[in-house]
């Protein structure tokens, strides 16, 4: 997810009545499959993690509909029509940080069902941290919902002719409506769809201008030489140099977005397992980014052969659309808006999502009302998704009457990155990182990238490797990162780190530790095999998670007693909608699963469905 | 070939490849990564392997792709 750019400028509708009938068709599509989910969110688990329940192809395309941001079409294909292939280069910094995030990162959220980044910092550091951290990452959170509801109403203007206001209202209402109702299953299906949406309209607009222009050699011979680098160079031009956007979006940003984006944590908890989180990120980054990439950035690069072609002219912000416009039928225009709107869109459900787990995890469960039942959460939850699509909605007006507002919050999301991507980096490498050092890396580091718009001759210049002032806005990520780093690093070892104990499962070194709490025992790596199994409802069984299980099953499934279980309706193509975790217990007859109604109401399986059955750990 | 071309690939490459080593080594040091499990080596070649088909990807466009044009000409 990159911070939008800002809004390009309101032109005439290009399309016709059918294209209009295909965009508005697609909106109330997107919102009744939203709708359709809401009978499977029944708890704050199912709200905010989907049950913790889904596969990882479906939430790898679901990702790819929340990377592709609200400006991502209009933003990296006018930069594809600037500079080129290297317009990629933000969607491909990802892969790096994989080896941190699957082995590191994502043992320690998941294994210690840790919810959201203020959680883990009251678990590593204490509460003061977790206040800090909660007070900036929803300040983060309610003005990015604000920004992408502004440049989806700028958006919608400039391409449909509605109000500004109206287009960021209509979206707002679908989007909150789908949300309050399906929670998180809401959010993936619905991204889900858009993703495949999006990825079929980009590419096949790419595609579509390839094959007007004769073929990929004369494409290719059509873009200027400079056009075919995969970077730009070391450090021209100042305003897309590879150090800029590399410092800006590979280290800081791609950063924040793995470890700290709670849409995106979120997204990781929503899986089965952590196996299929492995699964999901390798097809996700490895697979279905590169394709975005071209996706979002190829109508640039195809504006531009058309236009050193003579076909075509148009200035780099308007290049998708003019693009689109000029390559497609009528209908088929409307359909590629609707991938526009698809990416808007997908990314708002998850903001609004993540606002409302926030709230509810990190203000109103520990200090508003501590001992309250689930319901009344999952209830809290649905109101403040409603309040956090309306104060987005209310923010939007006062970005568009004043702009120094919307600047005002992209400094603050440049200025509050790189102290969390480094207190989350050192608190799970680093087991001398005290809270003492945690709190003054958000704090002061936050106070040095902020005295940097004050000063930024004196504080980003020496980063800048003699870019101008253009380059500063990218630059400044370095200068952040370099100086919390630093700040993080001479404080913790000048300050008394939390024992050992305290922090177990909660920095490298302790994974099989946070395992072992997950699953309440000692962890079972044996490899096993999957099992069809038919369901018997056991109303003895109650609403315990026990399931009875024949031994033939068990050690097909290397099994003991006790290991977590995944039973799965055996429509792969539900994506584990249907499906629910159990811990091995009692003998059951042979070919048959014995579940209790509550396990059974969960997964919505009936008597005599077969399963397919796999050991979690 | 110009160096303003070539320095981007060390130094994304270059951290690229402290990051991973250090996330490799975490989850190796720790236990969390078991070596004598097949699906735990298969997860450390995809994460070097998608390291090495990246790179080979931007070498592609940056020492042959931007000198191709119409045939395979230089």
């Amino acid at each position: 997810m990159t911070i939008p750019a800002p809004p390009i400028a309101a032109t005439q509708f290009l399309g016709t009545d059918l294209d209009y009938a295909v965009i508005l068709i697609y909106f109330v599509a997107v919102l009744g499959f939203g709708l359709m989910f809401a009978r499977y969110t029944r708890s704050t688990r199912d709200f905010f993690f989907g049950g913790r329940r889904f596969a990882w192809w479906l939430i790898a395309f679901s990702c790819v509909a929340t990377t592709v941001g609200s400006y991502s079409f209009i933003k990296y294909s006018a930069a594809g029509y600037k500079y080129g292939v290297c317009s990629t280069q933000s969607y491909l910094n990802d892969w790096f940080w994989m080896p941190l995030l699957l082995l590191v990162w994502l043992p320690i959220i998941y294994y210690r069902r840790v919810v959201s980044v203020p959680d883990y910092f009251e678990a590593r550091f204490g509460r003061a941290t977790r206040v800090a951290a909660t007070a900036i990452i929803l300040l983060y959170l309610l003005g990015y919902i604000g920004i992408n509801l502004y440049t989806l109403g700028q958006t919608l203007e400039a391409l449909l002719g509605w109000r500004m206001m109206t287009g960021a209202a209509v979206t707002a209402v679908a989007v909150a409506l789908y949300v309050y109702a399906g929670g998180q299953t809401a959010v993936i299906m619905t991204d889900l769809a858009q993703g495949i949406i999006l990825l079929v309209a980009g590419l096949g607009l790419f595609l579509a201008g390839v094959w007007h222009l004769g073929g990929f050699g004369n494409f290719w011979s059509l873009l200027p030489e400079g056009h075919r680098y995969a970077f730009s160079e070391f450090s021209h031009p100042d305003k897309f140099s590879f150090a800029g956007i590399y410092a800006q979006d590979g280290l800081a940003n791609t950063g924040a977005f793995m470890l700290m984006n709670q849409g995106i944590i979120m997204r990781f908890l929503s899986l089965k397992s952590v196996k299929d989180a492995r699964r999901m990120a390798v097809c996700w980054i490895l697979i279905l980014a590169p394709l975005a990439a071209i996706a979002t950035s190829g109508s640039g690069w195809i504006a531009r052969a058309l236009a050193a072609n003579g076909e075509l002219t148009t200035e780099p912000k308007a290049a998708f659309v003019n693009a689109a416009h000029f390559l497609c039928r009528p209908g088929v225009f409307g359909f590629v808006l609707a991938a526009l709107t698809a990416a808007l869109m997908s990314t708002a459900d998850t903001l609004v999502n993540a606002t409302s787990a926030i709230f509810v995890n990190d203000i109103w469960k520990p200090f508003v009302r501590p001992n309250g039942s689930d319901r009344s959460y999952l209830r809290v939850a649905r109101v403040v998704s409603l309040c956090a699509a309306a104060a987005g909605l209310a923010l939007v007006p006062l970005f568009a009457r004043n702009q120094s507002i919307y600047q005002a919050h992209g400094m603050f999301t440049a200025a509050v990155t790189p102290p969390i991507v480094v207190a989350i980096l050192l608190g799970a490498l680093w087991k001398r990182y005290s809270p003492a050092a945690a709190f003054t890396t958000l704090v002061g580091g936050g106070a040095l990238v902020a005295l940097s718009f004050v000063w930024p001759e004196i504080l980003v210049r020496p980063f800048a490797f003699g870019m101008g002032p253009d380059s500063y806005k990218f630059m400044r990520a370095l200068y952040g990162l370099v100086v919390c780093g630093t700040l993080g690093f001479v404080v913790g070892l000048l300050t008394k780190p939390r024992p050992l104990a305290e922090i177990a499962g909660l920095v490298t070194g302790t994974q099989l530790e946070a395992m072992r709490r997950f699953k309440g025992g000692e962890v079972n790596r044996r490899p096993g095999r999957k099992c069809r199994l038919t369901v018997t409802v056991d109303p003895g069984l109650g609403d315990s998670n026990i399931a009875a299980l024949p031994p033939s099953a068990m050690t097909a499934m290397a099994a003991d007693p006790g290991d977590m279980l995944y039973a799965c309706d055996t429509r792969w193509w539900l994506g584990g909608l249907r499906s629910v975790h159990l811990r091995a217990g009692d003998a059951a007859e042979e070919g048959q699963i014995r579940i209790g109604p509550e396990s059974a109401a969960i997964a919505h399986f009936t008597d005599g469905q077969t399963v397919v059955l796999e050991k979690i750990m | 070939m110009e160096l303003a071309r070539v320095w981007p690939i060390v130094c994304q490459y270059g951290i690229g490849a402290v990051l991973g080593a250090i996330g490799i080594w975490c989850g190796i040091r720790s236990g969390y990564v078991d070596l004598s499990d097949r699906k735990d080596r298969r997860l450390i070649w995809t994460l070097v392997g998608g390291f090495l088909l990246l790179l080979a990807a931007v070498c592609v466009f940056t020492f042959w792709a931007p000198f191709w044009v119409r045939g395979g000409e230089r």
